[in-house]
């Protein structure tokens, strides 16, 4: 049975996962079920042979659409909330899943207010009156351990400048560098969906690790959710670039006390421990603004949001000339306060 | 072309950006100040008839040329109260340069506020090829030897070159300039140069709306220390080697007071009619 619905035991309407609560919640009668003790069906029929071309839903019978890469949706005719099972099992089943702790609501309220103070934002864009739609969605992620083993060969100098009598020495010290490092990081995330933007998705950082849950898949309803277009050994080098700046500041904060440093031999060994698959909350709101689409993403448990909103040139020149302004009358403040005249 | 684009970007105005507009105004205002008085010089030379300041005895000048000096002369002396005055001659007699010009200020008696009052001057010896500048009474504690220098260091190549009128507007100027300036500062300060103030500012300005544009789409707060296991990570091994120790010396240079330039020496003194002055000598 790969489509799984979650119907209340005392009214048999729809339940949906519900934010504030974190339970499993029966919008008609009330009912809340504890999701983490809940018996999830995804366990008990193991494994499925290859996935259904065509899903069909259990409460009206309609084809459900989906693309390829969806593992959960609500349906588009009665909009019951439903799981496709056999794209979250055996090598898709994810390990972890963090569920959403902002309501629709309130994600649009936040959204409203992230509009609002937009400095650089047209006006008829901070009124957030034209959002097409919001929806929440899980994105699924690789969360990295890798561990880096680090060594590094350089030059670096000290420089002291001085004066005795009627000349200025300049004492340069060389060294020879060596250090060795291990750097362990944990929970380095890639987001694995193939229609994310990599680099929206990286700015929703970070995410509250602790709230993460062992994966069920009541948290899924009534909510979007992807499952995975890439697996942890494609995206190991995004994974590498990601923390090779990370392992660069690190290995400079050893050096800090050298005038100049330059490394002629830098070697960086990373070994993946492990790479944990794990479903984000994301709120993806598509925003009509002048004719164009404007995409914005909301970390679903921060609030964070994320996205290339317009920019209106008049304001962008206002806060130019503003600046300009005030800094060129601080400038003939300074000029002033030195002996010059003020204009 | 700004005004512009700020008024057609939307007809209705949010009340916040009004601050905004009022620093705009007042930034157009302060520049456009600035610009005016930037070269007060070039606002239309008004023909003022004045005193005669040019005392071209060697013939330097065409007539022209020394009319418009003289109403330049005029003009921004009157705003700093002093009397510019160019005396160029052919020097028969052979004197030396700063005793000639002490016995012309004694002589004439130039002044903007009195007889022998508020002057400087500015004396070209053709024969020997040199000049000196003096300042007396009002000139002398705001044109000090230093700048005095400064002006000499500024007109002596276009003396070398020949072209006197260009070098004479040249010294009126810039000792008009340096005498807005109150003594002891150095006019030459490049926080008082208005287009380092301009430049400064759009800097200023351009970094931080980067930053804006840059943020705007939000900020990537994560950083090194994130994700690193603190407990595990860490340095293992290092060493640093001393190699070596270079040492490079330089010997610092004595600021030169007065002379220099053309070789030339001395600054101020007295006349003999006991007029106390500041000065400057060169060779061109």
């Amino acid at each position: 049975m790969p489509v799984i619905d979650y119907k209340c035991e005392n009214c048999g309407s729809g339940m949906v996962f519900d934010s504030q609560t974190g339970m499993l919640t029966c919008k008609s009668c009330g009912r809340q079920d504890n999701i983490q003790q809940m018996n999830d069906p995804i366990r008990q029929n193991v494994a499925f042979e290859r996935e259904t071309v065509e899903y069909h839903c259990k409460s009206c019978g309609a084809v459900l659409i989906t693309e390829p890469a969806t593992s959960a949706t609500v349906c588009s005719f009665c909009g019951s909330a439903v799981v496709l099972a056999d794209r979250l099992s055996g090598r898709k089943a994810p390990a972890l899943v963090l569920p959403f702790a902002i309501s629709k609501e309130e994600a649009m309220r936040a959204f409203r207010k992230w509009c609002k103070n937009g400095r650089l934002t047209p006006a008829g864009f901070m009124t957030a009156n034209r959002v097409k739609s919001i929806t929440g969605m899980y994105v699924p992620f690789w969360l990295y351990d890798l561990n880096n083993h680090v060594e590094a060969h350089g030059h670096g100098t000290r420089v002291r400048v001085y004066t005795q009598g009627d000349y200025q020495y300049t004492e340069t010290k060389h060294y020879e560098i060596y250090r060795k490092m291990r750097l362990n990081y944990v929970g380095v995330p890639i987001d694995a969906a193939e229609k994310m933007n990599d680099e929206l998705m990286d700015r929703l950082e970070p995410f509250p690790y602790q709230r993460l849950q062992t994966f069920k898949t009541p948290y899924l309803a009534g909510y979007l959710a992807e499952k995975y277009s890439y697996d942890e050994h494609q995206l190991l080098p995004r994974a590498k670039h990601k923390v090779s700046p990370y392992i660069e500041s690190s290995l400079r904060a050893t050096v800090g006390s050298y005038t100049t440093m330059s490394f002629a031999s830098k070697d960086i060994h990373t070994e993946m421990r492990r790479a944990n698959y794990a479903l984000l909350p994301v709120w993806v709101v598509h925003y009509d603004y002048n004719k164009q689409e404007h995409t914005f993403a909301m970390n679903g448990q921060t609030g964070k949001v994320v996205g290339k909103p317009p920019i209106s040139k008049g304001k962008v020149v206002a806060w130019f000339a503003g600046i300009f302004g005030i800094s060129l009358i601080g400038m003939k403040l300074i000029s002033l306060a030195m002996g010059g005249d003020f204009l | 072309m700004i005004r512009k684009i700020l008024l057609s970007s939307r007809p209705s105005f949010p009340a916040r950006l009004l601050p905004l507009l009022l620093a705009f105004i007042l930034t157009l205002a302060a520049i456009s100040g600035a610009l005016l008085l930037v070269s007060p010089e070039q606002r239309a030379y008004a023909a003022v008839e004045g005193k005669k300041l040019i005392y071209d005895e060697a013939g330097l000048l065409t007539d022209e040329e020394i009319a418009e000096l003289n109403a330049l002369a005029n003009k921004l002396g009157a705003e700093q109260e002093t009397d510019m005055i160019v005396w160029t001659t052919s020097n028969p007699e052979g004197g030396d340069v700063k005793k000639l010009t002490q016995d012309f200020y004694d002589d004439k008696g130039p002044g903007y506020d009195k007889q022998h009052g508020n002057a400087v001057i500015l004396t070209v010896d053709m024969k020997n090829r040199e000049i000196y500048l003096a300042g007396f009474y009002k000139a002398k504690t705001y044109l000090d030897d230093g700048r005095l220098d400064k002006i000499r260091d500024r007109i002596t190549p276009s003396l070398t070159d020949g072209m006197y009128s260009r070098a004479f507007k040249m010294y009126i100027e810039t000792a008009h300039r340096y005498m807005k300036f109150e003594p002891g500062v150095n006019p030459d300060n490049i926080f008082f140069n208005v287009g380092f103030q301009l430049v400064v500012s759009a800097a200023i300005g351009a970094l931080i709306v980067g930053a804006m544009l840059r943020n705007s789409g939000g900020r990537v707060t994560v950083g090194s220390q994130t994700y690193e296991d603190s407990n595990s990570s860490g340095l293992l091994e290092h060493y640093d080697h001393h190699v070596n120790t270079t040492v490079t010396k330089r010997k610092i240079e004595k600021p030169s007071s007065g002379g220099g330039g053309g070789g030339g020496f001395g600054g101020g003194g007295t006349t003999g009619g006991g007029h106390s002055h500041s000065g400057s000598r060169g060779s061109f």
